[in-house]
């Protein structure tokens, strides 16, 4: 099975093509470009290289957030033009999860965070235990003092992942580190491998998917605090 | 030899409707298919950028399904992915460009990129069968005032536009005022019916440029009128307010059309963005053009307003020129008129 991915989530615009577990092409960049002018010529180039024929692929996977919420609609709307033209499955992936899939690695708690702005992270707890990925904590929204001493009480070394820069700001917490940069961030074909096994979305039902924005619009949540009644 | 009919889809997604349509040979309208979300932000008393966006993700793939399965054309038979890519809320035209984009590029099919304000001119091409450049457009919407001059399928001559506010803006900043709910221009437009266009005289910005307009002044002076007579516990004709600013406007936009229209020597004038829905606009307009030696044409009432219809009637001229936009094409919130399109 012919796997394309593809991830908007944040700064860096990932695409992969992924066959049966085995990867093959990923192209990541992240220089500040939008995703809006990076993900097609992107997605262009990787096809041209690997000359991968578009009409081959079986499914696409696509990360769906949390993250910023341009970059998640950008990925979806390509990802479900794409679907909708081949008449192919699409699969939604968590981003948080996703990531965990850059570090396949035991003993260890993986905690990917993605800066929720306003001093928020998202984040969720993943370890891999006999070769599968096992949720710790599910996903959730946390200052950095919450966040850290929710970490330091899970009992095992943590690697820290994602969008973590205001994390390393100050010291952290003894048996808390960050992952190397060059896993740290969504990478396509993670995407890809946290895709597979899982049912794919098909024909009209492609239409269903939505970005896991968390949060409300500030509009809404405004107007919800301004008439409790609704 | 018979010429192979041309299907362009179009997209549009720049502020509160997503819409799409696939039309034949750049005139022949096979499916419009529009979702608004009016009704949504209304409580909001305005688009919410966010919402709208959020709105849009939903609704484009649908929509453009709606539009080629109504159309009865497949998305193989497509010639060209024609789609809004400014000006607009940067958020809701990112959720169009980026499914015509990818659904160019999955097919092989050429990318046009289209500027919204054009596409509202193009409205016209299809309300007119017989249609052709050169003609004169006054673009009027919530975001622009422009006089345009159109010399060819692409190619547009800025005769002027607004220096501050535009009309658009000026008659839902005043509904606003008034407490009508949104959209305010079809509020203000009812409630003037019923009010004598000539009991306010509010100022008319006539400026020493023929062709440039401002209704800032304007609005100023009829916010300070409802000030100055609640302040003054007077009775406020409301529907006075509103006809006499809308004589106003349309007192300063039809002068102004008139002396391009002079100026120029063109015979046909067209009239685009959402306020030309506006029927005291087009029978002053129209009466005034005829005495100027010029016709009126205007869009029926569903393409007054955003619709994907008059994006793919541009993007079809554009693919008949060979005018076909890069896959790095972004979305540019600012778009002006005027400005060479992105490909060329």
């Amino acid at each position: 099975m012919l796997t394309l991915a593809l991830d908007t989530a944040t700064r860096v615009c990932t695409v992969g093509l992924v066959q049966d577990g085995h990867v093959l092409a990923e192209y990541d960049i992240s220089v500040g470009l939008t995703h809006s002018e990076g993900l097609m010529p992107q997605l262009d180039q990787m096809f041209a290289r690997t000359g991968i024929k578009k009409e081959n692929i079986d499914r696409i996977a696509v990360s769906i957030g949390p993250g910023s919420f341009t970059g998640l609609r950008i990925g979806l709307a390509a990802a479900e033009a794409m679907a909708y033209a081949w008449q192919c499955g699409i699969c939604g992936v968590n981003t948080l999860e996703a990531m965990a899939y850059n570090i396949p690695v035991e003993g260890v708690v993986l905690a990917p965070v993605l800066d929720a702005q306003k001093g928020s992270f998202y984040t969720a707890f993943y370890e891999w235990t006999g070769g599968e990925l096992r949720e710790v904590r599910p996903v959730e929204m946390a200052d950095r003092e919450t966040l850290l001493q929710q970490l330091q009480h899970c009992g095992k070394p943590v690697l820290l992942m994602g969008e973590c820069e205001k994390l390393m700001k100050q010291e952290l917490p003894y048996g808390i580190s960050v992952a190397p940069e060059q896993v740290r961030l969504p990478k396509a074909s993670s995407v890809a491998l946290a895709a597979e096994g899982t049912e794919p979305l098909t024909g009209e039902d492609v239409f269903t998917l939505r970005p896991y924005y968390i949060r409300k619009s500030e509009a809404e949540e405004l107007w919800e605090k301004r008439h409790p009644q609704g | 030899m018979e010429q192979k009919d041309i299907y362009i889809l179009g997209i549009e997604s720049s502020c509160d409707e997503t819409a799409a349509s696939v039309v034949k040979n750049g005139r022949d309208v096979l499916s419009n298919i529009i979702s608004s979300q009016i009704s949504i932000h209304r409580k909001y008393g305005g688009v919410v950028p966010e919402i709208a966006s959020r709105k849009h993700i939903e609704h484009i793939m649908p929509v453009i399904d709606a539009a080629l399965e109504d159309a009865k054309v497949t998305l193989e038979q497509i010639d060209g992915v024609a789609v809004t890519y400014g000006p607009g809320l940067v958020g809701a035209l990112l959720v169009g460009l980026s499914a015509a984009k990818a659904l160019a590029w999955a097919t092989g099919k050429p990318l046009l990129g289209v500027n919204h304000l054009e596409g509202h001119v193009f409205a016209n091409f299809i309300n007119d069968k017989s249609l052709e450049p050169p003609f004169l457009a006054l673009v009027v919407s919530g975001g622009h005032t422009a006089l345009l001059k159109v010399t060819g399928y692409n190619s547009f001559e800025m005769l002027g536009q607004t220096r501050d506010d535009a009309a658009g803006e000026a008659f839902d900043k005043i509904a606003r005022v008034m407490g009508l709910p949104y959209p305010g221009g079809p509020e203000i437009e009812k409630l003037a019916m019923e009010g004598n266009p000539k009991a306010i005289d509010f100022p008319r910005a006539m400026l020493d440029d023929p062709f440039q307009f401002s209704f800032s002044g304007m609005k100023s002076s009829v916010i300070n009128y409802l000030h100055n007579e609640e302040q003054a516990r007077r009775p406020v004709n409301r529907a006075d307010v509103a006809a006499s600013f809308q004589e106003a406007v349309t007192d300063v936009l039809v002068q102004k059309s008139v002396l391009a229209i002079k100026a120029t020597g063109l015979k046909e004038i067209v009239l685009a963005g959402g306020v030309s829905a506006n029927k005291t606009l087009q029978y002053k307009l129209a009466a005034a053009a005829k005495k100027a030696g010029a016709r009126l044409v205007h869009p029926t009432k569903i393409l007054c307003t955003d619709n994907a219809v008059m994006i793919a009637c541009r993007g079809y001229y554009m693919y008949q020129a060979g005018v076909i936009s890069p896959w790095d094409l972004n979305a540019v919130p600012a778009l002006k008129l005027g400005y060479k399109s992105r490909g060329e």
